[in-house]
């Protein structure tokens, strides 16, 4: 079930301050995309190119740009949840638990008005701290901010994804799984950053779901070999959609996509750092996709 | 066709580290996580509904004294290490403890005094050891493609303190002080492992938001004729990651080592450099772990710590390699609160 995964999807890595290459780029996205109007002109930019998909985080600074774009209603959106970076800076001073409960009991009224009766009568389960109702809740919680946005899916974070796969939990990824199957009706994405790890575990597991995982010519992050990922593009039948698709800004978007030219690859994640960029490595996957 | 032996290991302290941990060894073929020790209780409902088919146990020796182990992975507040590591070592473990060895240099030399007489694998998580590009910066120093080292510039920033925190790390009686010992002692790890040994010290350091420095600033001196400087702060804003930043200058030319990538200069061709600018990125290195969770290097620590008790030979990074650092922090903290000179054969 893909229905409404577009071809192109917008990556918000750069909005957030993440660079590859140098300290110096990140500092100016860091400073750049703090101004949400420098994030709608990209926003723009990829819309101009027809491309709708934007794959984000709930940054601050990333939901004030969705506010003022004009067009933010025709976006697919597909939220990465949860917010890992954020639960990391919070663990440091209150451990992982603390961070995840604090977290939870942060609901506010107003939220937990948004969220339904449902989830009030469950905030007690989250104060009981029982593991898979704090993910259900957490997992509305992280939603809640989107609520007013078309969704394309729902991207659970690589860092959760991987944790429950060396934990040998596959509980947690149908429990999510099911949940955004069911509730909010669209497609459920795991990112990963072991994608040969994983899909061979998914299918094992018997868990049939989209991936998302590092895919690009170099190589870079492709575990736990470029030749195990690309053997399992071919033959293992799963949804997938490739990030790091121009090796973190190493790739020149005319070296990146012609790789990619006869993959069985669903969808490509671009992150973007400028406007220009933008029109040049979306017309260039157009060109070479043949979108 | 017999079954390969495999490393059993306890995970003591289930705080983020110790979850990243547990999660990693379970990943290594020749590891089976066989026990998890924390003392929080709460923790038992978690770990029985994680998938971890380990038995979880608030009572550390109730763990080593039920489950058969051969080795224990300890990141507990460096306060407890001490107590913790006394106990593995007497069950008769190998043992590998997360960075720093402990919250004061006492301590971190009655650790590694535990293993002097015995044959014991014993490692310290200074992660750098295990990172690609930092790993092909020491071979090309090593190498002398720079040559002869007259002097180093290096950095250590990340913003995290802004304000009054709470928690073991922020507590100097459980953690040992502030940036220095809790961040910096990465960027340490990795000046001794590049210069060392330091011979002395002049450092100053900042209290700015807590009663542990959140800023300091050191001036090495090293073995042949090598000075250099270290520069840290957790409070210092744009920087979402803890990032480093090595300069050095050598006869042929300098290096620039930073998270992201390893520049040199060179006055002419060395050793297969060109003259002038060679930059490799870490993106342009070929990926050496099978598995990646929570930070580059982690997967590569414990697969050379699992290595390591299999073949009874020595981590990257050892109890001694991790009491030079402490020698070192110890050194710093001295300096700061003496305003002088410490040598580092003084702190004995």
């Amino acid at each position: 079930m893909t229905m409404g995964l577009e071809k192109l999807i917008l990556g918000s890595n750069a909005f957030e301050g993440v660079s590859y290459i140098s300290r110096t780029q990140a500092l100016h996205y860091m400073e750049h995309f703090a101004k949400e109007d420098n994030i709608v002109a990209i926003l723009e930019a990829a819309n101009s190119l027809g491309v709708r998909a934007f794959m984000c985080s709930n940054c601050p600074n990333i939901m004030a740009a969705l506010q003022k774009f004009p067009k933010a209603g025709e976006l697919s959106l597909l939220p990465v949840i949860p917010n890992a970076y954020e639960y990391a800076m919070e663990a440091s001073e209150k451990g992982v638990l603390g961070a995840v409960l604090t977290k939870a009991k942060g609901f506010s009224m107003y939220q937990k008005v948004r969220l339904g009766l449902r989830a009030l009568t469950k905030i007690k389960s989250v104060i009981s701290k029982d593991v898979l109702d704090l993910l259900l809740e957490l997992i509305h919680f992280e939603l809640a901010g989107f609520e007013k946005y078309k969704l394309g899916g729902v991207v659970l974070h690589g860092q959760v994804t991987d944790l429950a796969l060396s934990s040998g939990n596959p509980h947690i990824l149908t429990i999510f799984q099911d949940l955004v199957r069911d509730s909010y009706e669209v497609e459920p994405i795991l990112a990963t950053h072991n994608f040969g790890v994983l899909l061979p575990q998914l299918i094992e597991w018997k868990i049939k779901i989209p991936v998302l995982g590092p895919l690009n010519q170099k190589g870079f992050m492709m575990r736990p070999s470029k030749d195990e990922c690309e053997k399992l593009v071919e033959e293992s039948g799963y949804t997938i959609i490739a990030k790091k698709v121009l090796a973190g800004g190493r790739l020149t978007p005319e070296e990146a996509f012609p790789y990619f030219q006869g993959k069985k690859v669903e969808s490509f994640v671009c992150g973007i750092g400028s406007v220009p960029e933008a029109y040049h490595t979306f017309s260039v996957a157009k060109s070479f996709l043949k979108i | 066709m017999e079954e390969a032996k495999k490393v059993r290991i306890g995970i003591i302290g289930l705080g983020k580290l110790g979850i990243l941990h547990t999660g990693l060894v379970n990943m290594i073929p020749r590891a089976e996580l066989a026990g998890l020790a924390d003392i929080n209780r709460q923790l038992a409902k978690y770990i029985q509904q994680s998938g971890l088919k380990a038995p979880f146990f608030s009572d550390l020796g109730q763990m080593l004294g039920e489950v058969p182990l051969d080795a224990a992975i300890v990141c507990t507040p460096a306060s407890a290490n001490l107590g913790i590591a006394e106990k593995c070592i007497q069950a008769g473990l190998d043992v590998f403890i997360e960075k720093p060895l402990a919250h004061t240099f006492e301590a971190a030399k009655r650790i590694a005094a535990l293993v002097s007489q015995k044959e014991v694998v014993h490692a310290t998580g200074y992660l750098f050891a295990h990172m690609g590009l930092f790993k092909k910066a020491k071979s090309l120093l090593e190498a002398n493609v720079i040559g002869a080292v007259h002097r180093f510039r290096s950095s250590m920033y990340t913003s995290e303190v802004f304000g009054r925190k709470k928690g073991w790390v922020y507590d100097r009686s459980q953690s040992g002080g502030g940036v220095v010992i809790n961040v910096a002692s990465h960027l340490l790890y990795l000046l001794h492992w590049y210069f060392g040994p330091v011979r002395s010290v002049f450092a100053q350091a900042k209290n700015i938001y807590l009663d542990v420095e959140d800023a300091a600033s050191v001036i090495f001196e090293c073995g042949r004729d090598v000075v250099g400087s270290l520069d840290t702060s957790w409070s210092v804003p744009g920087y979402r990651l803890p990032y480093i930043d090595v300069r050095v200058e050598g006869d042929n030319g300098t290096l620039e080592l930073n998270n992201d990538y390893i520049k040199l200069y060179l006055y002419k061709s060395q050793k297969g450099f060109a003259k002038e600018w060679t930059t490799i990125y870490k993106i342009d290195l070929p990926v050496t772990s099978k598995f990646e969770l929570g930070a580059e290097g982690l997967y590569e620590e414990d697969q050379d710590f699992v290595d390591c008790c299999l073949d009874r030979t020595s981590p990257a990074v050892t109890w001694q390699d991790g009491l030079e650092v402490q020698r070192l922090i110890e050194a710093i903290y001295r300096s700061a609160e003496g305003r002088a000179v410490v040598g580092l054969e003084e702190v004995e």
